[in-house]
């Protein structure tokens, strides 16, 4: 596997070394599967992986953010087998052959899931960086119980930071997002003079 | 094919129906026939047919978009003229008065609540951030760190490393020995250690590398030989003088001392203003540093193109900024140079200097020919910092026996850290704004801010204001319980009037403080809780002053530069491309402009898109700080629009040939005032308005208008608008283990007009969350050694879901004369207020006084045996909670308050309002600045003799004698 590094002259006459394999003795590789968004992946991937670097990395899922690395955050919240989990504490070996849901996997097609629709309206998402995180976990809150105390909704987000919005209006929009599902009734789209509805993106269920 | 056919019978078919009920239907209520009605008029009435063939569909084109709407949509909705303000004839109440953007509503958007232009794209997971930028045959770039907190950098050895396979290249200071700095006037920053690094954490050297592990190895290869120097922790300690001091300042510096600003400030005579006074307040203040805790951490790509211009991606609250550091450092002109702002994780000031890693990417790729992307982890974060200077504050403030606050008196010695960053600044925000939203009768200010061995203090939300703000808010408490007056009602009478002048100078145009006070009053229910609760059970109150838009930008040159710029296209498809360099940071900056525009064309949002990212495209911003951004940026947008706007208009009246002042904008229609039914659609109009020239383009600018005094200093704190708030704050205080807990907060902001309320709920709650932070739990510790105990979120403690209390906020709209439609600033005053809140409430509920934050539990809990102590109470339970007797003085504000209720509601009606300077309700003439009638009020910037005497902790700086004015120094 390790391959002779060559050295190059580089235009300010020093010596760099050019593309080679590190030497640094690293983890073996892996043969990976599992389900991702509803896509069967199979990859080679680190024997010490971690989830999180597995999905941004490799699955494609760039939605998935890095917040602290240490499961404080919340941001990389991912959903295995149903469950959120956060991915920077999860050995991807350890989700191996799961169904993993990431953001990007809440919506169908162009419909959005309420609890997206609900976090643009209801203002639960300003910088939008620990949005996919709170997704995730309400998304999953919501399926096991469609219709969550405020005291419930707030258990469920308790491992979430957010900065901007002081939780207010997420739990707002969780709330909503509950209600939504419940009735089956649409939202109204807060930035409702379109010109031309946009078919599946707000409004209405899939 | 048969779309078209059937449109256009539908056209004729109406065509004669309209002839005979074109009275009757006139601007009838429904979607459908209003657009019919509106077409057939204009085509029977006003134009030949042949003049709108044009926007007919040709027949064997492709199906073309209907005219106005631009989308499937043809039809135009009726105007709702109860967002049409009185002055144009709706029916929208304006009890501030007319504005001067009245007749740009056409009621599209403004003042409706809206999701984020760009919130689809945060849901999905599509929006881009700082390590979302992947480019093809990126390498990862690692940094090396300073183990030391202050050591000369004696040689680095780097070829161990480079030997390592999978090295692309490895920088150190000597690659870019250039200095840059966010603030012109104090640029001491490098890429890397250049001579010496000055905290732990501080950049030393940069590597490039294939993969992570790598890079991290390479790191560890480096040989570094320091030679570790005495270093400086203790803010006290950076007042004298020292052997190295950590910057040298040349001929600039302050004694040999580590003093890196220092200002004195004196307005009106404090001593006379003490000995009239009957109450005093003084505290001592310590503040410890908390850190902005954005979600994002930094990260940044930077990629060099083939035609060899540098492109960078990095979530940036200032790129035009970094544009200028990038091209010093780098040494190359600005135009190759393309700063390209990815979605920013959060910045609230975290995020708006130009950093060293931005640096440090752009020479390793560089040398490496390839992009280079490096990310942080979350303790890097905490060495670059930036976060809200620990400082060290005493307050003292005099009241006379009419209750008028005579006298303040402000000392703050603010911590650094390694570099200067805003610093300049922060340490004249630290007094100068807090000489308002008060009448006061003499200010007093000293202030210095010292480089210390710890990562850089700089601006965060409320920059510089929060901890002074805290200070002046509970001192007025304990001088309103001194006098026997409500603490609400003595702020009542003391108030500036609104076009009035601070004693610094300062010009407030619109002030909505009374309202703010007297909105939470009244919703937190004050009068039957306040001194009236059990003990552990307690409310308070607390007052916020910010800019809205700093007056001068940082970079002088050139000098009538506007401070932001907006450019506008139309082509023929009708969608408005809007080019800003507005750095949308999550609080919807985009969102901001987009709207401005849609509601001074007439137009649905989603046909505005807003290009603001690169500066290849964008004209240059400033950037987001000092919550200019809606201010400035929407002016300018407001102005670009109006010039198409004029064009529209121009082409609508040569088309139906109505005076162009009779004519107004409705959505995608434009149509005359009078008559409804005589109009364009936005399209007709545009088609006809590009006609031998192509798309429309505009552009729109904002500076600031002249003002301010003239003695040194005077321009800090300047501002075209300020904000104001005013919170209540109920807490629980668990007496036996000293744990707080906010219960409920009322947040009242005057933000002038609420162009977007969803966003400026968001943006009060988001505040009072941060300042939540900041006064019960968060604080950036440093241990015996001087070492940071707590770069990450476990221990560095951000409030979580369950510690938010219920946030009611309130939004009073003052209508600021020179806002765009009247808004001024959201983001950051809303902060100020809440810390002394929840001071005072914690007072309220145990009688004790907390003066250093965070009110952790064991530091309550010392505070209260201290009382128990000094009260012979055996059991904390036993303590009494504080109750208050009103003395005579109540009745005699609470009169003040009402005339001065009245004497601002004229004045706010009034076109042009008499000047009113600070100093009136001591006895001055209002109408001329107080330093001109008594020379005991002017400006004194330099400390006299007397007061170097027995100076203050932070004016002992004044000490020190600049070497330059030194004999014994060359």
């Amino acid at each position: 596997m390790k391959e002779q590094n060559t050295q190059v002259v580089d235009c300010s006459g020093k010596y760099v070394v050019q593309y080679s394999l590190p030497m640094v003795p690293g983890p073996d590789k892996v043969r990976w599967n599992a389900t991702v968004n509803g896509v069967n992946v199979d990859f080679f991937i680190d024997s010490n992986a971690i989830l999180l670097d597995v999905l941004r990395d490799q699955g494609g899922s760039l939605g998935t953010k890095r917040g602290c690395d240490m499961g404080t955050c919340g941001c990389c919240s991912v959903m295995i087998n149903g469950t959120p989990k956060l991915s920077c504490l999860v050995l991807a070996q350890e989700a191996r052959s799961s169904s993993i849901t990431t953001v990007e996997g809440l919506s169908s097609g162009h419909y959005l899931h309420p609890i997206q629709q609900t976090f643009a309206e209801c203002g639960g998402s300003q910088c939008g960086f620990c949005t996919p995180g709170f997704l995730v976990v309400s998304a999953a809150l919501l399926e096991r119980n469609p219709s969550p105390t405020k005291a419930e909704i707030k258990t469920a987000i308790e491992g979430n930071l957010c900065r901007c919005t002081g939780y207010q209006q997420i739990v707002e929009s969780i709330s909503k997002a509950s209600e939504i599902l419940v009735s089956g009734k649409g939202i109204d789209d807060s930035t409702s003079s379109k010109s031309d509805p946009h078919p599946g993106f707000s409004g209405g269920l899939s | 094919m048969s779309d078209i056919d059937d449109s256009e019978g539908v056209l004729h078919e109406s065509l004669e129906h309209s002839l005979e009920n074109v009275e009757a239907d006139i601007y009838v209520d429904s979607e459908d026939v209003v657009g019919d009605i509106e077409k057939e008029k204009i085509t029977t009435d006003v134009v030949k047919e042949s003049e709108i063939v044009g926007y007919r569909q040709q027949p064997g084109k492709l199906p073309f978009s209907k005219p106005g709407s631009g989308g499937k949509n043809r039809f135009s909705k009726p105007t709702d003229y109860s967002r049409i303000p009185r002055s144009q004839g709706g029916s929208l109440e304006q009890p501030w008065g007319a504005h001067r953007h009245d007749d740009l509503i056409s009621g599209q958007v403004i003042g409706k609540s809206t999701s984020l232009v760009d919130s689809n794209w945060k849901v999905t997971g599509q929006a881009k951030y700082g390590d979302d930028i992947r480019l093809p045959g990126e390498v990862i770039g690692r940094i090396l760190r300073s183990p030391h907190h202050y050591a000369r950098v004696l040689s680095i050895d780097i070829s161990k490393a480079l030997d390592l396979p999978g090295v692309l290249g490895i920088a150190t200071g000597d690659d870019a020995p250039g200095k840059f700095g966010v603030l012109p006037v104090t640029k001491d920053e490098h890429a890397m250690a250049v001579e010496k690094v000055r905290h732990v954490g501080d950049l030393v050297a940069c590597v490039a590398a294939i993969d992570e592990p790598t890079a991290r190895e390479a790191c560890r290869l480096i040989e570094v030989e320091y030679e570790v120097l005495d270093s400086i922790h203790d803010i006290k300690q950076g007042l004298e003088d020292s052997e190295n001091p950590i910057h040298d300042r040349g001929k600039y510096h302050i004694g040999e001392s580590n003093v890196q600003k220092r200002v004195f400030q004196q307005f009106g005579n404090i001593s006379e203003m003490k000995d009239s006074s009957v109450a005093s307040h003084d505290s001592d203040w310590t503040f410890t540093g908390v850190n902005h805790g954005f979600t994002e951490p930094h990260a940044v790509v930077a990629h060099w193109d083939p035609s060899g211009r540098l492109t960078l991606y990095t979530p940036q609250q200032v790129p035009h900024y970094l544009h200028r550091a990038l091209a010093d450092v780098l040494d190359i002109p600005m135009h190759q140079i393309n700063v390209y702002r990815t979605f920013v994780g959060g910045g609230f000031g975290g995020k708006s200097d130009p950093f060293p890693h931005e640096m440090c990417a752009a020479i390793l790729a560089r040398k490496t020919g390839r992009p280079v992307r490096i990310n942080f982890d979350r303790e890097e974060v905490f060495w670059v910092n930036r976060g809200r200077h620990p400082s060290k504050i005493s307050m003292s403030l005099h009241a006379d026996s009419e209750g008028r606050l005579c006298g303040i008196e402000t000392d703050a010695l603010i911590d650094g850290g390694a570099f200067a960053s805003f610093g300049h600044v922060t340490t004249y925000y630290n007094g100068v704004l807090h000489t308002a939203p008060y009448e006061i009768g003499a200010f007093h200010y000293t202030g210095a801010r010292v480089w210390t061995n710890k990562p850089a203090s700089g601006a965060m939300r409320g920059h510089g204001a929060v901890n002074s703000r805290c200070a002046v808010e509970t001192g007025i408490d304990d001088l309103a319980e001194q006098l026997g007056v409500d603490p609400i009602d003595f702020r009542l009478a003391n108030l500036l009037p609104p076009h009035s002048a601070t004693i610094t100078g300062f010009r407030v145009t619109s002030i909505g403080m009374r309202e703010c006070l007297e909105r939470v009053k009244e919703e937190s229910g004050w009068d039957e809780k306040f001194r009236k609760m059990p003990l552990g059970k307690g409310i308070g109150i607390g007052c916020g002053f910010f800019i809205s838009g700093s007056g001068l930008p940082i970079h002088w040159d050139p000098n009538k530069f506007p401070h932001a710029t907006v450019h506008l296209k139309i082509d023929m498809d009708g969608g408005v491309t809007v080019h800003t360099g507005a750095a949308d940071i999550g609080q919807g900056s985009d969102t901001v402009v987009a709207q401005s525009v849609a509601e001074v064309l007439g137009l649905p949002l989603d046909m505005i898109r807003v290009r603001s990212r690169e500066s290849d495209t964008s004209p240059v911003d400033l950037g987001s700080y000092s919550s200019r951004v809606t201010f400035m940026n929407a002016n300018a947008a407001i102005s670009a629009a109006m010039e198409i706007r004029n064009e529209l208009l121009e082409a609508t009246s040569e088309i139906t040939g109505s005076n162009i002042e009779g004519l107004v904008i409705g959505d995608r229609r434009i149509f005359n005032k009078r008559d409804p039914a005589v109009g364009v659609s936005y399209l007709e109009a545009l088609h006809k308005a590009q006609e031998d020239r192509g798309a429309l383009v505009s552009s729109g600018s904002y500076r600031t208008p002249p003002m301010g005094r003239a003695h040194k200093g005077a321009a800090a704190g300047l501002a075209p608008a300020y904000s104001f708030s005013a919170y209540v704050a109920e807490v629980d205080v668990d007496i036996e283990t000293g744990q707080t807990k906010v219960e409920k907060v009322w947040a009242a902001h005057d933000c002038g007009k609420a162009l977007n309320p969803l966003a400026v709920e968001g943006q009060i709650i988001g505040s009072c969350h941060m300042g939540m932070g900041q006064v019960l739990s968060e604080e950036m510790k440093y241990g015996r050694t001087g070492h940071l105990l707590n770069p990450d979120f476990l221990d560095y403690k951000i409030p979580t879901v369950h510690e938010m209390p219920e946030v009611t906020p309130i939004i009073v709209e003052s209508n600021d004369p020179e806002g765009p439609f009247g808004a001024k600033e959201a983001g950051e005053g809303p902060l100020l207020p809440i810390l002394p809140a929840v001071v005072n409430a914690v007072y309220d509920a145990i009688g004790v006084r907390v003066s250093e934050l965070p009110i952790t539990p064991d530091r309550l809990y010392k505070a209260i045996e201290k009382r128990c102590r000094s009260e012979g109470v055996k059991e904390p339970l036993d303590l009494e909670p504080p109750r208050l007797e009103l003395t005579a003085l109540q009745e005699i504000l609470q009169s003040r308050a009402i005339n001065h209720s009245r004497r601002d509601k004229e004045r706010r009606l009034t076109d042009s309002p008499s000047p009113y300077h600070n100093g009136a309700l001591f006895g001055l003439d209002p109408e001329i600045p107080g330093d001109e009638q008594d020379s005991r009020w002017a400006a004194v910037v330099i400390p006299p003799d007397d007061y170097l005497e027995d100076p203050g902790l932070a004016g002992s700086a004044w000490k020190h004698t600049e070497r330059r004015h030194r004999s014994d120094v060359e």
